[in-house]
């Protein structure tokens, strides 16, 4: 049994998680042991409970999820919905609710139920029949949290739906013109977009294009974040010896821009260290998904992939001034419970995928 | 396909991430690194105390006080601090917002909002912390004068620093800051350098909310150097009693140390009022005042000497050889230059009769002058007024010193286009004319007098290292500046004498008055002199604007200040 469930796992996915998460307790620490809070002991225990589920989502199998994905949905709509009437208002923005003692963050559950659905749906349908209504299907599974999300207002969050939907479509089999025309047209609706966009997040995206329209504003995270990563250069100010996060210039420096820590103390050096083993976990889910037949599976895990890429992408992006400032976690490496185990979740999803590989 | 196509798309993008993260940490990382030291290192200049300014007994006159200044940090405030403060200080709104927005010398250094605030005000402010939020009460050092108006020319006053001053001395940050003083007139201004001493600071590291973590280098500020001043600042008072409520300068010379022991001016300011911005309107009311007590009469100010400058015609006459001891010449109380020209009058109607060079002196017969003006040419006159100091600037310690007038041919060439005129000659002969003299410079003029010629530099300020003297002789004989020294004796103790109200039991006083006419208004009243007759101690000059007859207005005075000083000190050598 042991033996056997050893060999169902894939260790690879579980190295880079575990690496990953290594290295995030190192910054947490860093980032937070001025303060009281004792963030790495919470995040520790985070870090057993995505563990631990990441190792028994296998005995549930990631059938489970998808043959109920629509219910689940429905769930996360519903939460949504909620959060926006009742959620808590932090950080000037409805995204928690609390059930019972736990806080939880319905947008994480969102995204997840999202991809399963997406996956469920464009797993059933074949590319060849029916394609425009199928796409208008998918486009409205995604849409629909993605709404919700953005009035929350998370503008981050939700706009991890859009690489969601369009690597899910490339890879269920959209036709190229199809893909390009949608990408065109969501280039040209941006500017509807920007109506239904909240003052603070027209901000961001102003400030994004210039950051010194307003430097001790909306401009300063942008402007510090930067200083704080180049500051590091190539070998970094040393661990636990950064200014710019030690000294609070950066703020939010333990949660999403905990990459500003890493930056300044361990240099390009670290950073690389860092999207090295990020390139190691995307390896090894393009491992899982090359070797599954289920074409569902491999969606969901595709979708799974892209989230996770998203995310890396605009956090680093946005501590160098390539990507506007948006509140989304650094996968596995920044604090936080909610972030981790609903990643925790999908991956072992993705490690059940492994397991059923060779179910046919 | 579709899925190498994903696949290259992923790693692309991690690509990308990368060729960012090179661009900013490896190639442009020693220009963040730069911003994030700016970012936390912070300079906190500590303005250096001024250096204090003694009298010549050690008596303080321009010190330093504790003073409360209101600060604000603007990045502390909360909602309710304007409002509340506004309603504490008793000012509209807008005043402490336009303080918290003028310039400041570093992120997050406090703005001041109202300096030397009361003590009452500032205790009631340091109780209720808490409600005002960015407000703080700091104890500076506040320039104070405790002789107020007695000293107020020679010590000069302060002002806060303006722009172009402040741009000026950039690239001295160790002495001028921001908000640093500076000396604007007087002493505070020429031995600015020396007093201002040096600021000190501490290079802090500072978090994102300004506040300190840790001290990363101090240096404390070094007060300015201590002056003293050679006046005797209760003399002086006295002397400022004497004058009252005219307009007049006095002044007094040591003559064996060429230092002032009186230099005072009336109508005066008190020096106090330019160093709180709460005494405005007193510093308006001084600038707008047409008496104009900022001005130093004595130094910056020339007016027509009048017969005192007959002392100077007296020894142009003898020493160029024209006139002797022998020679008299006839005063009827009028004079003709030519049988056809128009009398000018003696200011004895009846006329002084066949008078000498030392009864002309004593008496100050215009006539003697006249009939001594025309055996000169105006510029022998010129000339022996230059060689006495007159026309030229007396380098003292002093903001604004005048030159004076001395005119000649060339100038009047030059000024008004025509020649110069033989009874212009006989004005000038009498101190009159275009003639305009300080009284510093006739202070001067009286002390090489009684020095037999020998040139003086009057000093106000004692230096460490001492000066080197001298050793000039003014090109006079010194048989004829004998002369006139005893004419001067006459003056004051002869019966006939214009200056013999100043006569005092103690001791011989030789002096010169004049009443130099300025019309519309009353004449000049002036005296200078100097004190004893044998081996001279003091010499000193008293101008008093409008005053009058000199032999009256002044000679009070004079008597009164050798009275003063005599008592202080011969008597208790004696």
């Amino acid at each position: 049994m042991f033996k056997k469930w050893l060999k169902d796992v894939y260790w690879p996915l579980f190295f880079a998680m575990l690496a990953l998460s290594a290295l995030g307790l190192m910054f947490i620490y860093s980032s937070s042991y001025r303060d009281a809070g004792e963030y790495q002991i919470k995040q520790l225990f985070w870090m057993a409970v995505g563990f631990s589920i990441f190792f028994l989502m296998p005995f549930v199998g990631y059938r489970t999820f998808l043959s109920s994905s629509y219910l689940l949905y429905a769930v996360s709509i519903v939460l949504l919905i909620w959060v926006d009437i009742a959620g808590h208002t932090r950080l000037g923005a409805q995204r928690w609710i609390g059930i019972g003692p736990f806080v939880i963050q319905p947008s994480e559950f969102a995204k997840l139920s999202t991809v399963l659905a997406l996956a469920n749906f464009l797993g059933s349908h074949h590319s060849w029949e029916k394609e425009n209504r199928i796409i208008l299907g998918a486009v409205a599974i995604t849409v629909v949290p993605m709404v919700l999300i953005m009035s929350q207002p998370d503008l981050g969050t939700s706009l991890l739906f859009i690489p969601v939907l369009l690597s899910v479509l490339l890879l269920w089999g959209i036709r190229y013109r199809y893909l390009i025309a949608s990408v065109v047209i969501g280039a040209a609706s941006a500017p509807f977009l920007w109506m239904f966009l909240k003052e603070y997040q027209k901000k961001r995206i102003l400030v994004f294009l210039n950051p010194h329209l307003d430097p001790l504003g909306s401009g300063y995270t942008a402007i510090q974040s930067k200083i704080a990563v180049g500051s590091g250069g190539f070998w970094g100010k040393g661990y636990l010896q950064g200014t710019q996060s030690q000294l609070n210039f950066v703020p939010e420096h333990h949660t999403d821009f905990i990459f500003c820590v890493l930056g300044e103390e361990w240099g390009f050096l670290g950073a690389l260290l860092l999207l090295g083993l990020y390139a190691y976990l995307f390896h090894a889910l393009f491992q899982i998904i090359k070797h599954t037949t289920d074409f569902k599976a491999k969606l969901l895990s595709a979708g799974v992939l892209s989230v996770l890429f998203a995310q890396v992408f605009i956090n680093i992006g946005m501590s160098i001034g390539m990507m506007p400032i948006a509140g989304l976690p650094l996968p596995f490496v920044s604090y936080g419970g909610s972030s981790f185990v609903s990643i925790s979740i999908a991956l072992g999803l993705v490690l059940s995928v492994h397991k059923e590989r060779s179910i046919f | 396909m579709r899925f190498i196509l994903f696949r290259i798309g992923i790693y692309l993008g991690l690509a990308v991430l990368l060729g960012g993260l090179f661009h900013t940490q490896v190639i442009h990382g020693r220009y963040y690194h730069t911003l994030g030291d700016k970012n936390r290192i912070r300079l906190i200049p500590l303005e250096a105390p001024r250096g204090r300014v003694y009298d010549r007994h050690g008596k303080l006159l321009a010190a330093n006080r504790a003073a409360y200044d209101l600060v604000v940090t603007p990045e502390d405030m909360d909602r309710d601090t304007v409002p509340t403060l506004a309603k504490l200080l008793k000012t509209p709104e807008s005043d402490i917002r336009a303080r918290l927005k003028a310039p400041r010398e570093y992120p997050f250094a406090p703005a001041v909002v109202r300096e030397d605030i009361s003590r009452e005000l500032a205790f009631h402010i340091e109780e209720h912390r808490s409600e005002l939020a960015g407000v703080e009460i700091q104890v500076t050092g506040l320039r104070h004068y405790p002789f107020g108006t007695a000293g107020s020319h020679v010590i000069g006053f302060i002002g806060k620093i303006n722009q172009e001053e402040y741009a000026a001395n950039r690239e001295n940050q160790d002495q001028f800051g921001l908000n640093s003083t500076i000396g604007r007139a007087g002493i505070e201004k020429i031995y600015d350098r020396d007093l201002r001493g040096w600021r000190g600071g501490r290079q802090i590291e500072v978090n994102a909310r300004g506040k300190m973590i840790r001290l990363l280098n101090e240096r404390d500020p070094e007060a300015g150097r201590d002056l003293t001043v050679t006046l005797d600042m209760e003399l002086q008072q006295t002397v400022m009693e004497l004058i009252g409520p005219r307009n007049a300068s006095v002044m007094m010379l040591d003559l064996e140390s060429e230092e002032f022991l009186v230099l005072a001016s009336t109508p005066a300011f008190d020096p106090n009022a330019f160093v709180s911005p709460a005494s405005l309107k007193q510093r308006i009311a001084y600038l707008n005042d047409k008496a104009s007590p900022l001005v130093d009469r004595g130094v910056s100010s020339a007016y027509p000497p009048g017969s005192v400058f007959k002392l100077v015609t007296a020894l142009a006459g003898l020493d160029s050889g024209k006139i002797t001891t022998q020679s008299h010449f006839f005063c009827s109380g009028q004079y003709r230059l030519t049988p056809n020209s128009v009398p000018r009058k003696c200011w004895f109607a009846r006329g002084h009769g066949n008078v000498g060079v030392y009864q002309a002196l004593e008496r100050s017969c215009n006539v003697f002058f006249y009939n001594v003006g025309k055996k000169l040419s105006a510029d022998q006159i010129s000339d022996y007024a230059h060689r006495l100091g007159l026309g030229e600037i007396v380098p003292i310690e002093a903001t604004n010193i005048t030159a004076g007038l001395v005119p000649n041919s060339d100038w009047k060439r030059k000024q008004f286009k025509e020649k110069w005129y033989q009874g212009e000659t006989l004005s000038f002969a009498i101190g009159q004319s275009y003639l305009l003299t300080s009284p510093l410079q006739i202070l001067r003029m009286t002390s090489i007098i009684a020095k037999d010629g020998d040139w003086v530099e009057p000093r106000l300020v004692r230096s460490v290292n001492a000066r080197k003297k001298d050793k000039r002789k003014v090109n006079i004989k010194k048989q004829d500046i004998e002369i006139v020294k005893k004419g001067m004796l006459q003056v004051v103790q002869s019966n006939y004498g214009t200056g013999q109200l100043a006569r005092v039991d103690f001791g011989e006083i030789a002096a010169k008055t004049g009443t130099a006419q300025a019309p519309p208004k009353n004449s000049h009243a002036w005296m200078t002199g100097f004190f004893p007759y044998e081996n001279p101690r003091v010499a000193f000059v008293v101008f008093v604007e409008h005053g009058g007859s000199g032999g009256v207005a002044s000679a009070g005075i004079v008597k009164g200040m050798l009275q003063r000083w005599q008592g202080d000190y011969v008597q208790e050598v004696a």
